[in-house]
C-alpha cells in the first residue's frame, strides 16, 4: 500500500459504500435513478476518506489510547529505584555522563549535582516491576503492562519535544501519530471523527493544535479535541433558537439540494459533502450520547474515581476513552497538563508531583481493568508517557525539582498486541542513559504501526519530492514489546 | 515482432500516464523519460549524495555511468545495468527488493531503449532554460494558451469544453481575481453585455478587476500563504506579534502592480538597498514570518538557526521550487545540490539582526510632526524657567507631613536637583502644583502629549537588518548547530545559472537579483505554475513545491515555458499573467463531468473542462460576508478578531485573550482575521488555511463533516444567515439564492426552499456546496 499524494484525496471509493452513506431524506433508489442519469462514473468512487480500510498485514490492534503526561513526568519518583542516586546525592554526576550533552535551562538553573528519589519504591506483581509509593493502582497492573525504562528522545525544550514525540520530527508541519493512522486504516466509527483528542490539567499542552495536526495530509486526518465544557465538539449544537424541525430541516434541504447539483455537475465532491452534512447530522447526536455517562454504573464511575460525573477530570476522559473505543474511534489521545517539576513554587517534586500523580493513578489503572473485563484490552493499544523524563540532578530553584531529561524515561504500554507484565529496557546506576535494550521515539512509534497492521516503512505520503513518514528514516519495531 | 510491441506499448503508457511531456512521444528523450525512472529507483544509492553511495556507482552523470562500464552505450546486451534490471535473483536483482522499488515491464524497456539508442545524458528539464517556442497552430484559436492547450487535446482526441454560461464566469473570474462574488445586479450588467459582445464585456470586466483593491487581497493572500504568516509567534507560548504591516505591504504591492522582481528583492533584501524606505524595510518581514521560541530554559542560538534553516528552505520552496532544505543534513538524496551549498545559501541568512521598527501612516507628516513636538518641548521648558521662582517657593513651603501625602512619583521627582529635573519630572511635580497661568501650561501640555502620542503610538512590525559584522558560516554536521565543520562563504548551488556579485562578501540583495535574473531556469516557471494552480486546481507541474528529479513532469512543457519567458519579458508582470490566463478558453470553459474525458483523462490533466474548486477559507466567509448584505470593504489596518467560539483559547499553553470586534471590524474579510498559530480560528483552520508554521505552496481542499458543523452552526456563520433572511423576507428567495450561487435558481429548487421558513432557507443557501465552490 504505497500512498502518494493525491489531488483528489476522496478517490478509490466504492459506489455501494456511497449508497450505504448517504441515503437520508432521498431514498436510495431515487438516488440512483437519479445518478443514474448522470454520463459517466464519478460517484462510482465515492466514499467517506475516514471509512476503514484494510491494513498492510493482519494487524494485532484495532484502536490507540495515548495517554500523554505533558510537561515530562519525572521516572525517577515513579518507576526507576536507583540506590545509587541515594547514596550520591548532592554529589556531582561524573562527567563521563554529562559530557558534551546540552540539557534545558544551561545558562541558569541546570546543576550537575545527583538528586535522591523524592519516593520509596516497592518490587509489584510476578514481573516484580518497581512502582513508587504514590501509584499503587497502577502497581496493582504492572502485569497487565510492558514498562519501558529506555524511551529516548532528541529534543529537549517542551514544543519542540511534544512535536517530535507525536509527529517524529521537531520540524511544525507532519502528520501526528493519529493522523497517520486513521490516513493509513481511517476508522470504523463512522459518526465521530476518527482522532480524537481530550485535554484535563489547568491549561492546553504546548504546542496547541499543532500536536494533533494533520501535516501536510488532508485535515480530514486532523485530531478533533472532545471539549469537556459546552459542546463537547466546536459548533455540535445548533444555535439556541434553532429548533431540531428545523435542523432537520436544514440537512435534508441542503443534501437535496447538494444533489440536484451534483447530478447537473458530476462533480463527485458534491458527493463526498452529502456524506460529511449526514455525518455531521449524526454527529449531533452521538457526541451527546457519548458525553453523557450516567448510563454508567456507580461501580464503574468508582472503579475510575470520578467524584462527579459532570466534572472535567482526567478520570472522566479515561472513561470517555473507553467509550470512544467502544463507538470504534481509532485514536485517542489524553492529554494532561503540569508535568513540568523543575522545582520552582509551583512545580515541586514535594507538594506538586505527589497531587499530579494521584490524578492519573486509579484513573489510568482503571482504563485498564475496564477495557479488560469488556474484552477490548487485546485490540487497544494503551501508552502512557510524556514528551521526556527528568534528570537524575537536581536544579538550583527555590524548590526540589529535576530537568527535562531525553536520554533515557519511562512510558508504559499495555493491550493491543504488547507483552503483558515486562519490564522493557535497562538503565545505568542514576538513571541518566540506556544500558541495555533503547526504545527510541521512532521505534515506539514503528511498533505502535506494526501492532496496527502497518509497515511504517510503506505507509508513506509523497509531498515535495519526497516520501514522508512518521518514522522519518528511522525506527525499528521493537520484538521485546510484542506479545 | 513482441519486443516492438512492448516498445510502442511503453511509450504510449508514459505518453498517456501524463508522466512525459507535451509532446507526443516519438524518440526517447532522456530528462523526459529516462531520467524519471533513474531519479525514483536509482538515486537514493547511486546519485548525487557521495555518502548515501554504493559500490561507487553512480548514475545521475555519463561519466558515472558510461565510465564504470555499467552501460555500454548502444549495447544493451553488454550493459550490466539492463543485465541486473532483468535478473530474477534477488541477491542480483536491481532495484534490490528489499528497496521496496520495483520497474515495471515498461520501465525496464524504456531503459533498454535508451541504452540501445547511445544512452545520453540531458540535463534534467527544469535545470534548463526555458525553451522559446511558437505556441502550436490550431483551428479558430488565437489565444497562445488555448494553442497549446488545444494541440494537445486533439493530439488525445479530445475537444475542448463549451465556454461556460456569463452567470457561471463571472462568479467564476471574480472570486480567482479579487475572492468576492458579484451581486445579482453585476451579474445582470455583465449578462447584458456578454449578449452583445461577450469578448468586450469579458475583458472589460476582466480589467476592472485587476483594477480593483481587492484584488490584493485575494492574491496577497496567495502569498501570505507562502510567506508563512500569522500574527503570533508560535511555538508553545505563542505571544501575538504585530507584523501586519508587512501583509498591508503585499496587498500593496500587487494591487500597484509592483513587477515580481522588484517584489522579491524587496522582500528579500529590501534593508540592503540604496536608501531604503521605510516600505522596503517593511518589506523584509517576509523572512520574520519565522517563529520564535520563548519556552524557558532554551538555546536561542539552536532557535536561531532552527529560523535560518526555514529561511533558507522557504527561499528554496517558494522562488526555486526547490526542497533545498533536504541538503540541510547531507547532500540531497536526489537533486545535485551539495550539502555545503545549502550552507553557502545559509550563509545570506546568518548575518542578519531581528528588529522591530516603527510604521507611521504614510498620511502623516512626521517631520513636520516631529519639530512641533520639539516646538512644544521649547514651550513647555520656557514656561517651567518663567515660572521657576514661584515653584521653588512652593518646594520650599512643603513639610514633611505634606510631602509624605504626595503620590510617590511626585516624591521621586522632588528629590532631583531642581535644575537637572526632566520634562517628565516637571510634568510630574505640575500635577500637584498649580502655578499661574496654569491653563496656558495644561493647554501646551495637551498639545504635547497629542504629538508623542502619535510619534510613539505608531505600530510596529518585524524587519530584517543586516549585522555591521558578519557571523561566521560553517557546515553543520547533520544540520546540528553544535557541530561546526568547514566554514563556508555566501554562494548559490553550481547546478544553477552563475552567481554575481560587486562585494566582497555577496550578501541578500545579490541573491535577490540572482534569484529573478533572467538567466535563472525556475523563478518565473515556478511562479506562473503557481499562479496557473490557483485556476485550475493544479499547476501544469503538479509538484508546485518541487521542479527537481523527483518532481513531477510538466504536463504541457511547451505552455508552461512560453508562460515563462512572456513573464520575464513582460517586465515579471504579475497582472499580465493573470490576464493572459483568464482570458483564454481554456479558463473559460464550463466545468461539467464529461464521460468521454474522465475515460481518457479521469484527472483532467489535459484541460478538456474547468474544474470546480472549493472556495478556499477566507472566501468561504467572505462569500457569506457579501451575500448576506454585512461585508465590510475597509482594506488593511491591524488584524480584527471575530467571534469565535469560547473552548477555542484554551487550547494553547497561554490562554490568550479575544475580545470579539464590533462594528464593522467583526464583517471584515477572512484575510484580516488574526492567527495564532497554536490555536488558530476554527473555522478558517477547519476549511485548511494554513497554520503559517512553514510555507504553505498549495492548500490542500479537503470536505469533512467539521464544515458542515461550521457552516450550519457556527455563531458567525448563524448572524450571516440572520441578515440573509432579511434580504429574502425583502426582496425574496430568487435574489437570495443569486447572492450566494451567482445564478438562477429552476423551479424545483425553489419549491424546496419554499417549504422553508426563511431563516433556515438562509441557512441552507449559506451551507450549498455550490455557494462555497467556484464552478
Amino acid at each position: 500500500m504505497k500512498m502518494t499524494r493525491p489531488l483528489n484525496p476522496f478517490r478509490d471509493q466504492t459506489r455501494r459504500h456511497f449508497f450505504s452513506q448517504c441515503g437520508m431524506g432521498v431514498g436510495a433508489a431515487a438516488l440512483a435513478t437519479m445518478l443514474g442519469e448522470k454520463n459517466g462514473s464519478a460517484t462510482d468512487q465515492v466514499e467517506n476518506p475516514l471509512s476503514p480500510k484494510s491494513s498492510h498485514f493482519p494487524a494485532k490492534a484495532k484502536n490507540v489510547i495515548f495517554l500523554f503526561m505533558a510537561g515530562g513526568p519525572s521516572q525517577l519518583e515513579m518507576f526507576e529505584n536507583k540506590p545509587d542516586l541515594t547514596k550520591l546525592n548532592g554529589q556531582p554526576i561524573p562527567d563521563s555522563f554529562v559530557e558534551g550533552k546540552r540539557f534545558a535551562f544551561m545558562d541558569s538553573s541546570h546543576r550537575r549535582n545527583l538528586l535522591a528519589s523524592r519516593r520509596t519504591f516497592k518490587r509489584h506483581g510476578n514481573s516484580g516491576a518497581w512502582v513508587c509509593d504514590l501509584l499503587p493502582k497502577t502497581a496493582e497492573i504492572v502485569d497487565e503492562i510492558s514498562i519501558v525504562k529506555t524511551c529516548k528522545s532528541e529534543l529537549f525544550n517542551h514544543a519542540p519535544a511534544k512535536l517530535f514525540m507525536n509527529t517524529g520530527s521537531g520540524q511544525f508541519g507532519r502528520p501526528s501519530m493519529g493522523s497517520w493512522v486513521t490516513y493509513g486504516i481511517g476508522s470504523e466509527c463512522q459518526d465521530l471523527p476518527g482522532f480524537m483528542v481530550l485535554q484535563s490539567g489547568p491549561r492546553g499542552p504546548r504546542g496547541g493544535a499543532v500536536l494533533w495536526g494533520s501535516g501536510m495530509l488532508p485535515s480530514t486526518y486532523q485530531g478533533v479535541p472532545l471539549r469537556n465544557q459546552g459542546d463537547p465538539i466546536l459548533n455540535l449544537s445548533a444555535p439556541s433558537s434553532v429548533t431540531p424541525d428545523q435542523q432537520r430541516q436544514l440537512v435534508e434541504t441542503v443534501g437535496k439540494l447538494n444533489l440536484k447539483r451534483l447530478v447537473a455537475t458530476g462533480d463527485d465532491e458534491i458527493a463526498t459533502r452529502i456524506n460529511a452534512y449526514e455525518m455531521a447530522y449524526q454527529m449531533q447526536t452521538s457526541a451527546p450520547e457519548l458525553m453523557d455517562i450516567r448510563d454508567e454504573s456507580q461501580e464503574t464511575l468508582d472503579l475510575y474515581g470520578i467524584q462527579d460525573p459532570q466534572q472535567a477530570s482526567f478520570a472522566r476522559n479515561c472513561l470517555l476513552a473507553r467509550r470512544l473505543v467502544e463507538r470504534g474511534v481509532r485514536f485517542i489521545q489524553l492529554y494532561d497538563t503540569n508535568w513540568d517539576h523543575h522545582g520552582g513554587s509551583t512545580e515541586t517534586l514535594e507538594k506538586h508531583f505527589p497531587s499530579k500523580c494521584q490524578d492519573i493513578d486509579q484513573p489510568g489503572a482503571a482504563l485498564i481493568r475496564d477495557l479488560k473485563r469488556r474484552g477490548l484490552l487485546d485490540e487497544t493499544i494503551v501508552i502512557w508517557g510524556g514528551e521526556f523524563g527528568r534528570t537524575p540532578m537536581g536544579e538550583v530553584r527555590q524548590f526540589t525539582g529535576r530537568n527535562h531529561h531525553i536520554d533515557a524515561f519511562t512510558m508504559w504500554m499495555a493491550g493491543g498486541g504488547i507483552k503483558a507484565g515486562q519490564v522493557y529496557g535497562k538503565t545505568d546506576e542514576f538513571g541518566f542513559g540506556a544500558i541495555e535494550n533503547p526504545v527510541h521515539v521512532h521505534d515506539l512509534h514503528a511498533t505502535v504501526l506494526h501492532l496496527l497492521g502497518l509497515d511504517h516503512e510503506q505507509l508513506t505520503y509523497r509531498f515535495q519530492g519526497r516520501d514522508f513518514r512518521l518514522t522519518d528514516v528511522h525506527g525499528q519495531v521493537v520484538d521485546g514489546l510484542l506479545a | 515482432m513482441l519486443k516492438l510491441g512492448l516498445s510502442v506499448f511503453a511509450v504510449l503508457l508514459v505518453s498517456i500516464a501524463g508522466t512525459a511531456a507535451d509532446t507526443q512521444a516519438k524518440d526517447l528523450r532522456f530528462s523526459r523519460d529516462v531520467l524519471p525512472i533513474l531519479a525514483e529507483n536509482c538515486f537514493a544509492c547511486h546519485g548525487f549524495d557521495e555518502a548515501a553511495r554504493e559500490a561507487d556507482l553512480r548514475l545521475d552523470t555519463k561519466q558515472g555511468a558510461l565510465g564504470s562500464g555499467i552501460v555500454v552505450a548502444g549495447n544493451p546486451t553488454a550493459s550490466p545495468l539492463i543485465e541486473r534490471i532483468n535478473s530474477k535473483d534477488p541477491s542480483d536483482q536491481m532495484p534490490p527488493p528489499d528497496s521496496g522499488k520495483q520497474l515495471t515491464d515498461a520501465q525496464r524497456e524504456i531503459l533498454r531503449q535508451w541504452v540501445a539508442q547511445g544512452a545520453a545524458y540531458e540535463k534534467h528539464w527544469a535545470f534548463q532554460s526555458p525553451q522559446r517556442s511558437e505556441p502550436p497552430s490550431v483551428p479558430n484559436s488565437r489565444h497562445p494558451v488555448d494553442r497549446f492547450v488545444l494541440s494537445r487535446l486533439s493530439d488525445s482526441g479530445l475537444t475542448p469544453s463549451p465556454s461556460a454560461d456569463p452567470g457561471t464566469l463571472i462568479r467564476r473570474v471574480c472570486l480567482d481575481l479579487i475572492g468576492l462574488p458579484p451581486t445579482p445586479a453585476e451579474i445582470d450588467q455583465f449578462t447584458v453585455a456578454f449578449e452583445r459582445n461577450p469578448e468586450i464585456a469579458w475583458q472589460t470586466l476582466v480589467d476592472r478587476l485587476l483594477g480593483s483593491p481587492h484584488y490584493g487581497e485575494r492574491w496577497g493572500r496567495w502569498w501570505l500563504d507562502q510567506a508563512r504568516y500569522a500574527d503570533s509567534n508560535g511555538y508553545s507560548v505563542d505571544s501575538p506579534r504585530s507584523i501586519w504591516r508587512y501583509r498591508e505591504w503585499v496587498v500593496d504591492a500587487l494591487n500597484q502592480g509592483m513587477p515580481f522582481d522588484q517584489f522579491t528583492i524587496e522582500q528579500l533584501a529590501g534593508d540592503l538597498l540604496p536608501d531604503a524606505s521605510v516600505g522596503q524595510q517593511v518589506a523584509t518581514g517576509f523572512h520574520r514570518n519565522t517563529q520564535i521560541n520563548q519556552e524557558g530554559g532554551i538555546d536561542r542560538e539552536q532557535f536561531r538557526i532552527d529560523s535560518v534553516f526555514d529561511r533558507v528552505a522557504t527561499t528554496g520552496t517558494v522562488w526555486m521550487g526547490l526542497t533545498i532544505g533536504c541538503a540541510q543534513c547531507h547532500d540531497h538524496k536526489f537533486d545535485p545540490i551539495k550539502q555545503e551549498e545549502f550552507y553557502r545559501l545559509f550563509a545570506f541568512f546568518n548575518d542578519q539582526d531581528e528588529p522591530s521598527i516603527k510604521v507611521y501612516d504614510p498620511d502623516l507628516d512626521i517631520s513636520a510632526i516631529t519639530a512641533q513636538k520639539k516646538q512644544a518641548e521649547r514651550d513647555l521648558g520656557a514656561y517651567f524657567v518663567s515660572h521657576s521662582a514661584e515653584q521653588l517657593d512652593w518646594e520650599h513651603r512643603l513639610d514633611d507631613e505634606a510631602k509624605k501625602k504626595l503620590p510617590s512619583k511626585v516624591t521621586k521627582a522632588l528629590a532631583v536637583e531642581s535644575q537637572k529635573r526632566n520634562l517628565g519630572q516637571k510634568f510630574e511635580i505640575a500635577s500637584v502644583w498649580q502655578g499661574t497661568d496654569h491653563q496656558a501650561f495644561l493647554l501646551l501640555k495637551k498639545r504635547y502629549d497629542e504629538l508623542s502620542k502619535i510619534l510613539n503610538n505608531a505600530p510596529t512590525t518585524l524587519v530584517l537588518r543586516e549585522r555591521g559584522t558578519p557571523r561566521k558560516t560553517a557546515i553543520l554536521i547533520k544540520g546540528d548547530f553544535t557541530r561546526p565543520a568547514e566554514e563556508v562563504t555566501p554562494g548559490t548551488p553550481a547546478i544553477l545559472h552563475p552567481f554575481k556579485s560587486d562585494h566582497e562578501r555577496p550578501n541578500r540583495l545579490d541573491l535577490a537579483r540572482w534569484l529573478v535574473s533572467p538567466e535563472n531556469p525556475l523563478t518565473a516557471r515556478v511562479i506562473v505554475n503557481r499562479v496557473w494552480q490557483q485556476y485550475f486546481g493544479r499547476g501544469l507541474v503538479d509538484t508546485e513545491n518541487d521542479f527537481g528529479l523527483l518532481g513531477a513532469r510538466p504536463t504541457h512543457r511547451g505552455l508552461l515555458d512560453w508562460l515563462a519567458i512572456h513573464f520575464v519579458e513582460r517586465g515579471w508582470d504579475l497582472k499580465s499573467i493573470h490576464r493572459l490566463i483568464v482570458t483564454s478558453h481554456t479558463y473559460r470553459q464550463s466545468s461539467a463531468f464529461r464521460g468521454d474525458l474522465a475515460e481518457v483523462d479521469a484527472d483532467n490533466r489535459l484541460l478538456g473542462r474547468q474544474q470546480r474548486l472549493r472556495l478556499d477559507a477566507e472566501i468561504v466567509r467572505d462569500v457569506a460576508l457579501v451575500a448576506c448584505g454585512q461585508f465590510s470593504s475597509r482594506l488593511g489596518g491591524p488584524p480584527v478578531y471575530p467571534p469565535i467560539p469560547n473552548a477555542v483559547m484554551s487550547q494553547g499553553q497561554v490562554r490568550r485573550s479575544w475580545k470579539a470586534s464590533t462594528g464593522a471590524d467583526r464583517y471584515r474579510r477572512g484575510l484580516y482575521t488574526f492567527v495564532y498559530r497554536a490555536t488558530p480560528p476554527p473555522s478558517l483552520n477547519v476549511f485548511d488555511a494554513p497554520d503559517g508554521y512553514s510555507s504553505c505552496t498549495r492548500r490542500n481542499r479537503s470536505n469533512t463533516p467539521l464544515q458542515s458543523l461550521a457552516l450550519m452552526n457556527d455563531a458567525a456563520f448563524f448572524e450571516f444567515a440572520q441578515s440573509l433572511q432579511r434580504t429574502i423576507d425583502k426582496d425574496g428567495l430568487e435574489d437570495a439564492f443569486r447572492s450566494c450561487t451567482g445564478r438562477q435558481p429552476d423551479e424545483s429548487e425553489l419549491e424546496l426552499l419554499r417549504r422553508l421558513d426563511s431563516l433556515t432557507a438562509a441557512r441552507v443557501l449559506l451551507n450549498l456546496d455550490e455557494t462555497i465552490t467556484r464552478e
